[in-house]
């Protein structure tokens, strides 16, 4: 325990033994916050109670310090982050949460993919020798069918090794612009104040901005895989 | 009362009401889903969120939860941002491949505009220089 420094006050020390006081989910929950509580390297007494009430309400303390038991610790800070990136998400949207953002997402996939598959069929027709013949006609953007959850790429898909730095990388950033263009939020039949498009991604960049940063992991730019970020090991 | 009780309420080994809340979403065929559920947010946060939601939309609230358990329990350091990791993946490597087309387009067609200048100039000064050409220098007879 004690992993991750520079979480709450006193050097070095992320727990509530060092008399920097609670935790920030003890301080939420008000009970006493006992040395090697762990919560504490990752939910500061400041912000953290706020970040944590999310994810007390969305998941329940118990579940998450489940959750985390079950984790490597060095994993848990990852761990943390993106729990609490859902928790904000649910809150936001209570019908979808961050499926919306993986909708929104998936979609974009399928209109590149229809769009370069459009431009290969134009490439090759230039390529030919003969002269070529007009071009098609554009694609019409057609509203695709909307999305269904069972349409998504199920967890099994993805592979176990990737690093939260890289959704700090501005090239791997998608076109935003492109994506509220072509997107209709209605199709998700969420609330009108549910998660915008672009909320999505900008809250989990920031969410994980701000938790990396206080654990001494400075997001900015492609930073180099740490180890206690990226770890290539399964986290299984 | 149900004759037979919901998923939720026969994992929760309870009676099942008439107006339970997690009926009409985790049926009794499909065990698996609440317990799912069960597991990442427990029972009562499952209630509560689906208790807020008009009728309507908690088909929907309840499939999501279900999605992002899933995610959870099979990645449970990500979860669903595992997911969004592939995908923006998937975007940055399909607008990289749209860029590069579009460059081989845009030079391809560059090229042929400009071939077909080229032969129609040509085309045009050997239409001058026909007239007072002899016939052997006629264009037809090039491509024979």
């Amino acid at each position: 325990m004690g992993e991750g420094s520079g979480g709450s006050g006193g050097g070095g020390g992320s727990s509530s033994s060092c008399g920097s006081g609670p935790c920030g989910a003890c301080k939420f929950l008000r009970r006493k916050c006992v040395p090697g509580c762990i919560f504490a390297p990752y939910f500061d007494s400041e912000q953290g109670a706020a970040h944590f009430a999310a994810v007390h309400k969305v998941f329940g303390a118990s579940n998450v310090s489940k959750l985390l038991l079950h984790i490597p610790v060095h994993k848990r800070l990852d761990a943390v982050v993106t729990i609490c990136y859902e928790a904000q998400a649910r809150l936001r949207d209570p019908v979808y949460g961050c499926v919306a953002h993986i909708f929104a997402l998936q979609q974009q996939v399928v209109n590149l993919q229809a769009e370069l598959s459009y431009l290969q069929a134009h490439l090759a027709t230039l390529e030919l020798p003969s002269p070529p013949p007009p071009p098609p006609p554009p694609p019409t953007m057609v509203t695709p069918p909307p999305l269904s959850i069972a349409d998504l790429p199920s967890a099994s898909s993805v592979p176990a090794t990737y690093d939260l730095s890289s959704l700090f990388d501005p090239l791997i950033q998608p076109s935003w612009a492109m994506q509220q263009r072509q997107m209709d939020p209605r199709q998700f039949g969420g609330s009108p104040g549910s998660t915008s498009v672009t909320g999505g991604g900008g809250d989990l960049q920031s969410l994980a901005r701000e938790l990396l940063h206080r654990h001494g992991s400075p997001p900015q730019g492609s930073m180099p895989c740490t180890g206690s970020l990226s770890s290539p090991s399964s986290s299984k | 009362m149900n004759s037979e009780r919901c998923a939720a309420c026969k994992y929760l080994r309870r009676r099942c009401p008439s107006d339970c809340i997690f009926a009409p979403y985790f049926p009794s065929n499909n065990p698996q889903r609440f317990a799912c559920v069960h597991k990442i947010y427990g029972a009562s946060n499952v209630g509560k969120m689906l208790q807020q939601l008009p009728t309507h939309k908690r088909v929907q609230a309840a499939n999501s939860l279900y999605y992002e358990a899933q995610c959870r329990i099979q990645d449970p350091v990500y979860g669903c941002v595992g997911i969004i990791s592939l995908l923006l993946q998937q975007i940055h490597n399909a607008e990289n491949q749209l860029a590069k087309t579009q460059a081989e387009i845009a030079v391809l067609s560059n090229s042929h505009t400009q071939d077909s200048q080229f032969q129609q100039n040509f085309l045009l000064q050997q239409g001058n220089v026909g007239q007072s050409s002899s016939p052997s220098t006629q264009p037809s007879s090039w491509f024979k």
